[in-house]
């Protein structure tokens, strides 16, 4: 009888989960055999224990049918319902399930540092003839916990993002592969220490040089919070779930504009979730993902075992597969584990350990993967002479940096260090020599010496650009004031337009508070006269997804700024030091990320790199991925991090400057990662922006929660730079900072 | 009837009024909370009835001035000194604006050339004009400020100079401010890095220039009168070296140097050298206004430029009130000249008309405590009485029939008294004399009033004198 018992429960559940998913097309049908269950349930005691079994057969029948039926008519929107069922799988249940044992680290349940993120070694063995392997990995993930309150659901929070860098940086150490689970709606937006978007941008940072195989299963990867674990080498994702930048009910708001306490209209929700291009055959199209593993129809539970199984035969292969990319003497077994997909049984041994020459090869062909990830998403608007003309001239670039870097001025830096050294130890000889000496002469002078040679310091040429003598804004012309406003607290008195946009540079005088000036400015001011020189401007931002409604928008963009990106890259001089420059600005598409942005961004990483100039971030405002194009904006993130690991990792110097308001993607990956961030005064620096945060949290956060002395406090930011100030601050840094392989060191 | 907002307070809104009236102009004047009680506000009631007297919050808010401006009509804006005299975003703002207003003073431009020491500097230099040892350019690091500073310290030992000091000035600064004093180049640092951030809070701008500092001087000015038509006169030298702790004048002598004294080079060859080079720096620049050029002379002779003020001064009067413009009884009105040339006139007189007779001396009388500082004393004036001769010029804005509270906002200059003699002793006598019947009392919390009187008598007896 108990057992009967329990199959009603189950069955219970199977027709709540049903409901839940996608109830609507069955109608009253449901309801029937609801009613049916629990009048079996009733009289379960009084039913003979046949007839009582054969209905629940009959039943599970049913289910099972209205299952496959379901399946046939599931939308995008229902991925997402899948997702964020509380009786879909959670990593607690792959943990018992798929891997033979495990420990917790970091604690379990509530105790624990954010019980939001998982973190677990484990082995998993597999069977080969008779014999028995096991292997250790690293398990990271979120943890939705069936919907436990204190799971918040899998949003990480900042912490629970620095935990799992840190398990990451011990399998390092330890040299066993990671396998991730991602299964977050997004990170959870607060900034306290280390701030969400920091570590984010720390965490790919780390992820893009790892030196073991990651492999990466998504279930629900909801932007930033699911990359904050999933830079892998594999990306996998299971068949039900959704992989997205935004969920689709924070897309609809925005897309439609939506006040805050508002009701989201339905049918804007869903066809923001079907344009989103959110579910996995999908993303598998896009080439953000590398393979689907399929669940049973409406997705898997915390029960379905058959899958976990399957589950522990996909991540082993997946982990096969990514060593023997990378191993030597692999012909035979990378030929097997490709081509003998679906076996239960895999009879391949691979040892997963791997040595240093197979890392580099892992690490070269993880920032390949991530370069070409997102590629043909945008289009190149020059003619075809002039591609092969660009062709041409950057690799004649390259051959001129290599004959110059690499042939003549190498040997050149080993003589130097040599004579330098020799010139040191000499040095003691003579002193000993002729201290006696220098001892009489200054004991015979006076005491203060009148300068010799006069003028020995060298007096830099006076500033032509500064001063607003070439341009000034256009905000200038209008007889108005303005109010400071800062005016109640530091008694500022009103500012005149022409002056505050003119001489003054749009700074209070009396307050410094910082008044937003349109890009061109900075690029009239920051850099020597006439030396700004564009690149790649004719690649140019596309409507991927055919979301709808987008082209319009875009072409409006285009008409308004006369530009085709949101990112400008451009080499100029700053006090006749070169460098290159890429440039994020608010006017097109608010300064949205997407591939053409993502795609220029690496140029300019590559360009700076060949060259060995310093490369300089200047956000005129950011916010954020660009939603409309879907995951192919999400990509841009671990792209363009990995390919600004490339170029820090050469030698460069890359140098972040924010200005008025930078939130979300960018600022948690290729900008928050840099080593030297700075903000101009009164900017904004965060993750998400106060509405988001309050409807995540349910918190109201102050309003100076983003400000750039907030950032520098939580060590965000390295330092405020005055507007006034850019250029002097600049130069400081261009030669101060920075790594030993640019150019004129 | 052109209509003149006088947007200042005290002694010089009273002198304003007062060339207003003489000229035949009418006038709009403001008072903050803290000058309700002032004479500048009862004379403008008096004189033009309320509605032509504005409350306003502060003296160094453009807007409130423009709006006031605006509201009345006004056609000109007379910034007095001090506050907005030299603010040349002030001017241009005027200027340029849609409902422009004349400021009464020089143009923007030339506002802008002069509100930078350094700039002023670079310009004399150019028509080789002696300048003030030191650094003629903008300082870029503090490496190159040491080898100035070496380079100066050195050149007043080779002198034999036993104490030398050279100054650190901010090269926007004024009346005072932004100015210290190293005595050692071991300090030079320290006060420089300090004085620059001062200077960067206070002014907006960075710039500093080191310059040498004498032991012993003698600060003379030289006026000069300027018009939009290219004409220019001056109205002679006067003597500012008495002089608080903080550079703020206390006496001013004209005309600069007693002929009666001994010096050890001729007065006559230095001050007619100053009026030269001034005159030729304003036509340089095309000075169009009431403008005053301040030079340095040594014991030696030595002369050099140390600044230039483009406005009216608060010593104006003691070089009008020895002057004489054809056959007109002696003194003249440099307030009201520049009113007359700011709306366009001619000056109609040539350097030939003027001629100076007798000498006078200026006493400003502050409630400061000389003893102590200088320290600014606060408090309430119960009685205060000033003797009456026809030798004797007074502007003050405290009333003499009512106590009357010193505001704390503002410098405790309670009164400008102009003493005229035939020659430098008579007005010296009649000086002691004015000083000898000043009846002020009055008290605060701790103490009696405290005054500069004892400190003018002392000094008196050593004006135009090198010591």
């Amino acid at each position: 009888m108990l057992e009967l018992e329990k199959k009603i429960e189950h069955l219970r559940k199977d027709l709540d989960y049903i409901t839940d998913i996608k109830g609507e097309i069955f109608g009253e049908r449901l309801t029937e055999i609801r009613n049916w269950l629990s009048e079996i349930a009733k009289k379960i005691y009084e039913l003979p224990r046949e007839r009582a079994e054969t209905a629940l057969n009959d039943i599970e029948a049913q289910i099972e049918f209205f299952e496959q039926e379901a399946e046939k008519y599931l939308e995008p929107l229902d991925y997402v319902r899948i997702a964020r069922h509380p009786y879909r799988m959670t990593l607690k249940d792959i943990l018992e399930n798929v891997y033979d044992d495990y420990t917790e680290l970091g604690g379990e349940e509530k105790c624990n540092i954010d019980p939001a993120m998982v973190v677990a070694r484990a082995t998993i063995s597999r069977r080969v003839g008779s014999r028995v392997y096991t292997h250790q990995v690293m398990v990271i993930g979120h943890e939705k916990g069936h919907g436990e309150e204190f799971r918040n659901g899998g949003s990480a929070k900042p912490w629970g993002n620095e935990k799992a860098l840190r398990f990451m940086r011990v399998a390092e150490t330890e040299g066993i592969p990671i396998h991730t689970y991602i299964f977050t709606p997004g990170a959870y937006p607060i900034e306290d220490p280390p701030g969400a978007a920091q570590q984010i941008a720390r965490n790919l940072y780390a992820m893009a040089r790892l030196k073991v195989p990651i492999i990466a299963v998504i279930s629900e990867g909801g932007s930033g919070g699911a990359e904050a674990i999933g830079l892998a080498d594999l990306r996998l994702m299971f068949s039900h779930g959704y992989y997205s930048v935004i969920s689709p009910e924070g897309a609809a708001a925005i897309e439609g504009k939506i006040k805050e306490g508002q009701d989201l209209p339905p049918e804007l929700v869903k066809s923001c979730a079907e344009q989103l291009k959110i579910t996995a055959s999908e993303n598998l199209k896009l080439g953000t993902i590398d393979r689907i593993i399929q669940e049973p129809p409406l997705g898997a539970k915390g029960d379905d075992f058959e899958f976990f199984n399957q589950l522990k035969h996909e991540m082993i292969k997946a982990t096969d597969e990514v060593v023997l990319k990378v191993r030597g003497l692999s012909v035979l077994r990378g030929y097997y584990v490709k081509k003998k997909t679906g076996e239960k049984n895999n009879a391949v041994y691979v040892r997963w350990e791997l040595d240093e020459k197979e890392i580099s090869k892992l690490l070269k062909q993880r920032a390949e993967k991530y370069e070409n990830m997102g590629r043909g998403f945008f289009a190149d608007r020059r003619s075809f002479l002039k591609k092969r003309v660009d062709e041409v001239c950057y690799g004649w670039l390259k051959i001129k940096s290599l004959l110059y870097f690499g042939i003549f001025k190498r040997p050149y830096r080993w003589v130097k260090r040599f004579v330098d050294d020799l010139r040191g130890e000499f040095l003691i000889i003579t002193d000993r020599v002729l201290r006696p000496f220098t001892n009489l002469k200054g004991a015979i002078e006076k005491k203060f010496k009148r300068p010799t040679v006069q003028l020995a310091y060298e007096v830099p040429p006076k500033e032509d650009t500064y001063l607003g003598e070439i341009y000034v804004s256009p905000l200038a012309n209008e007889d108005r004031t303005i109010s400071c406003p800062n005016a109640l607290r530091y008694g500022c008195y009103d500012i005149w337009v022409p002056d505050l946009y003119g001489e003054l540079n749009g700074v209070c005088p009396n307050c410094g508070h910082h008044f937003p000036l349109e890009y061109q400015w900075y690029m009239n001011h920051l850099f020597d006269k006439h030396s700004i020189k564009e690149f790649n401007t004719e690649i140019a931002s596309i409507n991927p997804l055919g979301y709808q409604g987008f082209d319009e928008k875009l072409k409006e963009a285009v008409r308004k700024t006369k530009r085709h990106s949101a990112l400008i890259t451009f080499d100029a001089r700053v006090r006749g030091i070169s460098l290159v420059v890429v440039m994020l600005y608010s006017d097109f598409r608010n300064g949205t990320v997407g591939a053409a942005e993502g795609e220029k961004f690496i140029l300019a990483c590559k360009r700076a790199k060949v060259l060995r100039r310093p490369l300089l971030a200047y956000v005129h405002g950011t916010a954020g991925i660009r939603i409309h194009e879907g995951t192919i904006g999400v990509v841009q993130m671990p792209k363009c991090t990995v390919a600004v690991r490339e170029y820090i990792e050469a030698g460069g110097l890359y140098i972040v400057v924010y200005d008025n308001n930078s939130y979300a993607g960018p600022v948690a990956s290729f900008l928050g990662c840099a080593p030297y961030q700075f903000a101009i005064r009164s900017s904004r620096v965060g993750f998400a922006g106060p509405r988001v945060i309050r409807e995540t949290t349910g918190e109201d956060v102050p309003p100076d929660y983003h400000s750039a002395e907030n950032a520098l406090k939580r060590g965000h930011i390295q330092g405020i730079w005055d507007r006034r100030d850019f250029r002097k601050n600049l130069y400081m840094a261009l030669i101060t900072m920075g790594g030993k392989n640019l150019y004129y060191r | 009837m052109p209509k003149i907002l006088i947007a200042n307070r005290g002694e010089i809104a009273i002198r304003i009024m007062q060339a207003c009236k003489e000229l035949g102009l009418d006038y709009i004047a403001v008072y903050t909370k803290e000058d309700e009680a002032s004479l500048h506000v009862r004379r403008a009631i008096e004189e033009r009835g309320k509605e032509s007297v504005f409350r306003i919050s502060s003296y160094l808010d453009p807007n409130e001035f423009l709006e006031v401006a605006d509201y009345t009509k006004c056609d000109a804006i007379h910034p007095g000194y001090g506050f907005l005299t030299e603010n040349y975003r002030f001017a241009r703002r005027l200027a340029i604006r849609k409902r422009p207003l004349i400021f009464i003073g020089p143009r923007w431009e030339v506002l802008r050339e002069f509100g930078s020491k350094i700039n002023t500097k670079c310009i004399a230099k150019r028509l080789g004009i002696p300048v003030v040892p030191g650094s003629d350019k903008p300082i870029y690091n503090e490496i190159e400020a040491e080898n100035i500073a070496l380079e100066l310290f050195h050149r007043q030992w080779e002198e034999g100079i036993k104490r030398p000091a050279i100054l650190v000035k901010a090269s926007m600064g004024s009346g005072g401010m932004g100015i210290e004093e190293v005595t050692h180049p071991i300090e030079l640092r320290r006060v420089y890095r300090r004085l620059r951030q001062y200077v960067k809070r206070q002014f907006g701008d960075e710039d500093v220039l080191l310059e040498r500092k004498f032991p012993v001087f003698n600060h003379i000015e030289v006026q000069l009168v300027c018009s939009q038509h290219g004409e220019a006169v001056h109205f002679g030298t006067r003597n500012c070296t008495i002089q608080s702790v903080f550079r703020q004048k206390r006496i001013e002598v004209a005309p600069a140097f007693n002929h009666n004294y001994k010096y050890q080079f001729d007065p006559e060859e230095v001050t007619k050298r100053a009026i030269q080079y001034s005159l030729k720096m304003a036509d340089y620049v095309g000075y169009d206004s009431v403008g005053t050029w301040e030079w340095i002379v040594t014991p030696e002779g030595q002369l050099y430029l140390l600044e230039v003020n483009p406005r009216i001064q608060v010593e104006s009067g003691v070089s009008g009130s020895i002057t004489k413009i054809r056959h007109l009884p002696v003194g003249v009105d440099l307030v009201k000249e520049q009113i007359r040339i700011a709306l366009g006139e001619k000056l109609g007189y040539k350097q030939k008309h003027i001629s100076f007779h007798g000498a006078s001396i200026e006493f400003r009388l502050v409630a400061e405590d000389t003893k102590c500082g200088f320290k600014p004393w606060g408090g309430t004036i119960t009685k205060f009485q000033l003797p009456k001769y026809d030798w004797l010029k007074v502007y003050t804005h405290v009333p003499s029939d009512r106590p009357y509270s010193i505001p704390s906002d503002y410098d405790p200059n309670l009164a400008l008294a102009i003493v005229w003699g035939r020659d430098i002793e008579e007005a010296k006598e009649r000086g002691e004399k004015f000083l000898n019947e000043i009846k002020i009392e009055g008290k605060n919390q701790e103490a009696s009033i405290v005054t500069n009187i004892e400190f003018l008598k002392e000094r008196l007896k050593k004006i135009q004198m090198f010591e």
